[in-house]
């Protein structure tokens, strides 16, 4: 009884080749690596933007007002007030790529939390959660952001408290269909014979198992909050001047936009490559984790 | 160069290279899948051939290439596999590398497959009459009418009741048993040469099974198909083919016709998958299970020379290690093995298990009084009862084995007994305390510590994120007083050494584990807190048969040595006899029978009994099994039950009204045999046993 089956040993361990780590597979993905770069390219331009040698974002060029097209001083012109468009997209980048990630980290606990408490105990909780985001889902989101926005002023904390309340109903959702299966799962049972408090059943027994799905829809998430943060620049709602911010860069230019079209269609271009980014890594996620 | 070697073999043989009798011949296949880093040969080399009318049944445990085999020859590998080498001629024309066109014309028409799902087999939007017309349409160029009515009678053939109203009905509202049925039509409707038939029985419950099994012999009698029969059940596989082939890691490894192979089997693999079922024939004891150590290798694990020596007891290095194994005649022309020493071996008789089971005092361990678990669906309209009336008792050390099929209480039972859901009303007692209505969360720690569970599915056993010595270890913290890290690292070890899995396996995933391998650490998570009670809800069900024996044997030597009392939950009769003393036969929630495991298998039965032992399909030669009780229908759904006898619907032999309106009075046979039927004890007596095998009369009677 107490020795090893001597057939047994050498076949018992595997030879098979063990599966590569979850993150080493990501790379194997071309999409995933094509979007990884995309946003590595703009955390590195955000992260090194005081050492390059770019005029000051706010620095107003009286020479450039003449002409704002691209020149040796400014690489990509400089908009109608004359600042640099190049610096304000590098520091623009800074805002963003803090902003949009923090509220989508935000949203991710709460939406968590709501989605665990309504799958996991079900009943009432999950009444009242669910007819919760039914409401904030059912609310046009683009409305949401305004009246927040427009009632309590733009500043850093609410844009992430708005992204917040949008958002979290959705991944509570997911997070509730996730736990709603996983925690029928035979591995769930045996943690409650061993007498597991629901603390550690939920945290340590399911989180774990729901944090691929959550962390493509967070990818995604983070694109959509940086064109939200964008239409809500655009609208006069985001950061207030003379901050850079991608949004409020085309606003301020879309009156001249038939005669210098380059000072909006720049900072598009950077949000459309920061969310293309984004959206490019989720889907080699999902695909280099697809079971 | 197997495939050379392969070929010469057969001209030696004078085997003409292409046998114009032959309905079907593969010849050295080689089909590989290729991945986005690397390529598998999944099947290295297969040559077998199908006579016109002859059904032809491929064995293997899953991975080893039968269903492959099976998909190219319908010319259908999906868009990674490939046919390598090797050819297939169906009626003398090469499938391998044929147009598209050409496979349209072959598939559905003169070769057709029924899948082991009957519900992915079939189109959930459509109505089977819609979908069953399409066969005579697309390939006989029938008219509408015409194709209506040759469904119709299709479906009087496969027995299915009132066929022109079937045929307006979706697939959803049909019972597995009946999807069965259409998609069996469905293949038969353009009458093809050749069915293939991969488990087509697998999901289904064992009576269904029989009845399914019945129908494809009569179909196959009426028309003179062909059949090409996948099946890891040998037992199936003996009693539905003439002749049979036995896969090992995408290669064949033997093959006989039936008799010869199962009588006697040659290469010792096959020996071993017989050895390792247990007998119906053959009570408690008997016979031990003798499994076969290992695992099947994946394509890369392939070791040098013959790809069993690694699990096989008569490996011999310099014989068997060095070159490749060739298939060879064996004794009569139609016999090859893939074994070079297969004249030295003699099949062992395998060893008695002479241990007798220690007499002592019965002691009640467990008491189960009137139990009775109902949910309530729409808010109480509907009432879902999963148990009515439940009562038995376990003597301490004792195993109880409760045995039925699906949809019959058995996992709610055992659900509640350790905590998981409560009794509606009822009570259970365990060492003097009751716990029918105190759930895991609200039991004292001594009783959580003494009551375990073992359970049934190896892929969720484990928590994929944790090590798979986590659950152990919290296990250790939690009810064994153990603080020290030194002291749980230990007694881990201990553990893992009980379930005879080595240490290093510890730290793994269970994606990095076999399914055996979980059940394992499954067994160790259940013994970590030394229970007095084990409730092991069909713990090997989802195991090859080759690991199914090792769990079990492992199991039931914890068991012996500790003397747990084990409430071990199954719906397979062999593995229920070979190891339990009582056994519990529940039908629809309630207790039919129970007694002895001796007086269960032995008449009066309980007529549920009875069918349930008759469709069980044995492959020991020596078990002669009497005329087949087949059952009509399936189990009925357990919302709102009517009263009465909850298996009168579908009983051979119901006596009347009685059994529709009245409970069944319980008949007490012998001190410890009870049987729920309004049929009279005398008259039950009469029966005649299921089995009966020459040397073991004696011990039945």
């Amino acid at each position: 009884m107490s020795s090893i089956d001597p057939g047994l040993v050498p076949l018992a361990v595997r030879t098979a080749r063990a599966p590569r780590r979850a993150w080493t597979r990501i790379f194997s993905s071309p999409t995933a690596v094509v979007g990884l770069s995309l946003i590595v390219f703009w955390v590195v331009l955000a992260v090194l933007a005081p050492l390059l040698p770019l005029p000051s974002p706010t620095a107003q060029d009286a020479m450039a007002m003449a002409d704002p097209t691209p020149s040796a001083a400014h690489w990509l012109g400089t908009d109608i007030l004359g600042r640099d468009i190049l610096s304000r997209l590098i520091f623009g980048a800074r805002t963003v790529l803090v902003v949009a990630p923090l509220s989508v980290a935000v949203a991710m606990v709460a939406g968590i939390v709501l989605g665990m408490l309504a799958g996991y105990f079900g009943g009432w909780i999950e009444t009242i959660v669910d007819r919760f985001s039914d409401l904030v889902l059912a609310f046009p989101v683009l409305i949401l952001y305004v009246i927040l926005i427009a009632n309590v002023g733009a500043s850093v904390v609410n844009i992430v408290i708005a992204t917040t309340i949008a958002s979290a109903p959705g991944i509570g959702r997911i997070v509730r269909g996730l736990v709603l299966d996983l925690k029928q799962q035979e591995y769930v049972a045996a943690a409650r014979l061993r007498a597991e408090s629901t603390l550690y059943i939920i945290v340590c027994e399911l989180l774990p198992n729901c944090r691929g799905p959550l962390l493509v829809d967070a990818c995604l998430r983070i694109g959509y909050t940086i064109i939200t943060i964008g239409v809500l620049g655009f609208l006069g709602l985001g950061l207030p001047p003379p901050n850079p911010d991608w949004g409020g860069m085309v606003r301020e230019t879309t009156t001249v936009i038939n005669v210098w079209p380059l000072m909006s269609i720049a900072p598009s271009v950077a949000i459309v490559s920061l969310v293309l980014g984004f959206n490019l890594l989720a889907d080699g996620m999902r695909e280099a984790w697809k079971p | 160069m197997n495939a050379v070697i392969d070929a010469g073999l057969r001209d030696n043989r004078n085997v003409p290279p292409s046998n114009s009798q032959a309905l079907l011949e593969i010849r050295d296949l080689r089909i590989e899948y290729r991945g986005r880093y690397e390529s598998v040969v999944a099947v290295p080399n297969v040559s077998l051939t199908i006579a016109p009318g002859e059904s032809y049944g491929l064995v293997g445990e899953s991975g080893c290439g039968k269903t492959t085999t099976a998909m190219a020859v319908m010319g259908y590998l999906g868009s990674t596999g490939r046919v390598t080498a090797g050819s297939i001629r169906f009626e003398g024309e090469e499938i391998v590398g044929a147009s598209a066109e050409k496979l349209r014309t072959i598939r559905g028409r003169r070769v057709a497959m029924v899948y082991q799902e009957p519900m992915s087999a079939l189109n959930p939007v459509k109505t089977i009459g819609a979908q069953l017309a399409e066969v005579p349409m697309r390939h006989l160029g029938a008219s509408k009418a015409e194709a209506r009515e040759m469904c119709a009678n299709m479906l009087d053939n496969v027995r299915l009741p009132d066929p022109v109203a079937m045929l307006k009905r979706f697939p959803h509202q049909l019972s597995g048993g009946q999807q069965q049925r259409i998609v069996i039509a469905m293949a038969l409707l353009a009458r093809p040469a050749l069915l293939l038939l991969d488990e087509p029985t697998t999901g289904l419950d064992v009576t269904v099974e029989a009845a399914i099994l019945d129908l494809i012999a009569d179909l196959r009698k009426q028309y003179g198909t062909s059949l090409l029969y996948i099946s890891h059940n040998l037992g199936l596989i003996a009693s539905a083919c003439d002749r049979v082939g036995i896969m090992y890691s995408g290669e064949m490894i033997e093959e006989a016709d039936t008799q010869t192979l199962f009588r006697q089997p040659r290469h010792p693999y096959s020996q071993g998958l017989l050895d390792c079922i247990p007998g119906i024939g053959s009570p408690k004891g008997a016979r031990a299970l003798s499994p076969i150590p290992g695992h099947l290798p994946s394509p890369a694990e392939r070791s040098q020379g013959c790809w069993f020596g690694p699990r096989c007891a008569h490996f011999k290095q310099d014989t068997c290690g060095v070159d490749a194994v060739k298939l060879a005649v064996a004794g009569r022309e139609d016999h090859l093995v893939r074994c070079v020493r297969w004249q030295d071996l003699t099949r062992e008789s395998v060893a008695l298990n002479s241990d007798v089971a220690v007499t002592t005092e019965r002691r009640t361990a467990l008491s189960v009084n009137d139990v009775s678990k109902q949910y309530l669906l729409n808010g109480g309209r509907r009432i879902v009862q999963a148990n009515e009336s439940v009562s038995f008792e376990v003597a301490r050390g004792e195993i109880m084995a409760l045995v039925g099929e699906s949809g019959c209480g058995k996992s709610t039972l055992a659900r509640m007994l350790v905590g998981l859901e409560e009794a509606t009303s009822g009570s259970v007692q365990y060492a003097g305390v009751e716990l029918a209505h105190v759930p895991a969360r609200k039991r004292v720690r001594d009783m959580l510590k003494s009551i375990q569970m073992v359970f049934q599915n190896p892929d969720s056993t484990l928590n994929p994120s944790h090590a798979v010595a986590t659950p152990i270890r919290r296990a250790l913290r939690k009810f064994g007083g153990y603080k020290d890290k030194a002291a749980i690292e230990q007694r881990l070890q201990e553990l893992l050494q009980l379930v005879r899995l080595p240490a290093e396996l510890a730290q793994r995933r269970p994606s990095q584990l076999s399914g055996g391998q979980k059940q394992r650490i499954a067994i160790a998570r259940a013994f970590a807190t030394n229970p007095s009670l084990i409730v092991a809800d069909e713990p090997v069900s989802a195991l090859d048969v080759s690991v199914q024996a090792a769990v079990i044997t492992l199991l039931l030597a914890i068991q012996k040595e500790q003397q747990n009392t084990l409430l071990f939950i199954s719906h397979d009769l062999a593995l229920v006899r070979h190891i339990a003393d009582r056994i519990v036969v529940m039908y629809l929630g309630r207790i039919m029978e129970k007694g002895l495991a001796e007086e269960i298998f032995a008449p009066p039965y309980h007529p549920y009994t009875e069918a349930l032992l008759s469709a069980v399909h044995s492959p020991d030669a020596s078990v002669k099994q009497q005329e087949r009780i087949r059952l009509s229908g399936e189990t009925p759904s357990p919302i709102n039950v009517p009263p009465g006898c909850r298996f009168a619907s579908r009983c051979h032999r119901k006596i009347g009204d009685v059994c529709d309106t009245v409970a069944p009075p319980v008949r007490h046979a012998s001190a410890t045999h009870e049987i729920a039927c309004h049929i009279s004890l005398d008259e039950l007596r009469t029966m005649r046993a299921v089995f009966q095998q020459g040397t073991l009369g004696g011990n039945l009677a």
